[in-house]
């Protein structure tokens, strides 16, 4: 018969997982407060490697563009497909177009975009880094005396803050874009109808707080993804949970930035 | 140029890896430090090199290190040339010494030190292993360290690869007079390149001596060794 000891009951067991996660959870937001002092002041001291940070930016701008308007894009189109039709019968056909650009540019552009980029761009650099550190690259880094956050974590954080930005304004204008022709299809509100009401919904306020948001969702993704990879132990397996991590940690703290936006501005 | 080690002393949570080890290595010198795997060679070039922290005893090394990593570790999105050169691109105090022309030049120099030439604009996924680690002598060498560690560098590559490799450590030796540790349990790099010898065991040093010492099999952890014996003072499962 086994023998029966404390460590072999389930609620032990599970004890120790949720002390395990604790510590994990703890030190990961210690690593990225740490990380992100770091990198910031080597931007301030302009320990830049622009040959890197033009690669990144292309990689974070340009691949993550296709899936990032279509997200967006197709998004708008929804919304725009399921409110016209009905404000039009309600006589409001004229507010068809604000609802949408409001929508797209408080909430749905930067929030779509960003899930676009966690999962394109964010499990990509994680992935990367992870794959390095296991490999032992990042140990090689270190031994030739090259700072590994100025190498790998300036210029992913960096195209993060720089092209979140643009891929935001192009994302909004395709998915106000598409709003439109979608409400024209689906209710026939005339497009001249539909982009006066956008004019007449947008104000800047939206329009300045989209984009610092921008600033600050493309900064988080880019360094969780970067401190996630950089973290990593074990083989393939570290490196999948370096990925998932970076992904689950990003979607969060997107979400958690998007809430004290809205409570500082427009509550 | 040397390293000098004094009763270093390194923990894994409550597991002693490194227990109270000493030995020096001089200029122009190779110290074989071997054993069977997971006796705790790698974690003490991992020491002297400064990617983890010692918890005892004291380190001294002089001038600049460089590691040949077990597998290569070469930057895989660059290509060879850009990997030799990494340290003279990206390191503070090297960044603006070099020209882009005196750069290519030293790549092509460090590659034929190393038997390779006409590979700079490769990839590492499109090299051999062997071409792999030679390019990461020549990455190592870029910087003209005076020390040199190697972990395993031999380890899974064929006999001939092995002994070109061999043949490389020795004459990095004698055009670099740096002080090297060759991390292996092979016995031809041990024979081929060491000066000499330490053997370590659950973190403890159990031999001190020459190669030549080592194949006479004096004591019973030589004998073992050697003979790759199952019986014997060292338990591989305790390892």
């Amino acid at each position: 018969m086994r023998e029966f000891t404390l460590k072999s009951t389930i609620t032990y067991k599970l004890y120790r997982q949720l002390i395990i996660q604790l510590e994990d959870f703890l030190s990961t937001i210690g690593d990225i407060v740490i990380y992100a002092k770091e990198v910031i002041s080597l931007i301030l001291k302009r320990e830049l490697d622009w040959k890197e940070i033009i690669e990144q930016c292309a990689r974070f701008g340009v691949s993550s563009l296709p899936i990032t308007l279509s997200i967006v894009g197709m998004s708008s189109v929804i919304v725009a497909m399921q409110v016209a039709g009905e404000m039009v019968k309600q006589g409001a056909g004229n507010y068809v177009g604000m609802l949408v650009a409001m929508l797209i540019v408080r909430e749905d552009g930067i929030i779509m975009s960003g899930f676009a980029i966690i999962s394109m761009i964010g499990s990509s650099i994680a992935s990367e880094i992870a794959t390095m550190r296991v490999t032992e690259q990042i140990d090689a880094i270190q031994v030739l005396k090259v700072n590994p956050i100025r190498y790998l974590f300036v210029p992913r954080v960096l195209s993060g803050v720089l092209m979140m930005p643009p891929v935001l304004v192009v994302a909004s204008l395709v998915g106000i874009v598409g709003g439109g022709v979608a409400s024209h299809l689906a209710s026939g509100l005339s497009y001249r109808a539909f982009f006066e009401s956008v004019w007449h919904g947008l104000f800047m306020k939206d329009m300045n707080v989209a984009l610092l948001k921008a600033v600050v969702f493309g900064f988080t993704i880019a360094l969780i993804s970067c401190v996630c990879g950089y973290t990593a132990k074990g083989g393939a397996r570290g490196v999948g949970e370096a990925t998932t991590k970076a992904v689950v940690w990003s979607f969060v703290a997107i979400v958690l930035w998007d809430l004290l936006f809205s409570v500082i501005f427009f509550f | 140029m040397s390293i000098e080690v004094k009763n270093l002393i390194k923990r894994f949570d409550e597991k002693t890896v490194i227990d109270n080890i000493s030995f020096k290595v001089d200029s122009g010198e190779i110290l074989a430090i071997v054993g069977f795997s997971g006796s705790g060679k790698s974690t003490v070039l991992k020491l002297i090199c400064g990617l983890i922290d010692k918890d005892g005893g004291e380190i001294k090394t002089s001038g600049d290190i460089a590691m040949v990593f077990q597998y290569s570790a070469l930057i895989d999105s660059l290509n060879v040339a850009d990997n030799i050169s990494f340290a003279l691109r990206e390191r503070k105090d090297l960044r603006k010494k070099y020209t882009d022309a005196q750069i290519r030049k030293i790549v092509r120099e460090k590659l034929a030190l190393v038997g390779l030439s006409g590979v700079e604009s490769k990839y590492p996924s499109e090299l051999s292993g062997g071409m792999q680690k030679r390019v990461s002598f020549a990455r190592a060498i870029v910087t003209e360290p005076n020390i040199i560690l190697y972990d395993e560098p031999t380890a899974g590559l064929d006999p001939v690869s092995s002994t070109l490799i061999e043949d490389y450590i020795v004459r990095l030796k004698e055009e670099t007079h740096a002080a090297s540790i060759v991390v292996t349990h092979q016995m031809s790099t041990i024979m081929r390149t060491a000066d000499k010898i330490i053997m370590l065991y659950n973190g403890k040093v159990v031999f001190t001596g020459t190669p030549q010492d080592l194949m006479r099999q004096d004591t019973p952890y030589t004998k073992q060794f050697v003979t790759a014996s199952l019986d014997g003072p060292m338990k591989m499962l305790q390892g």
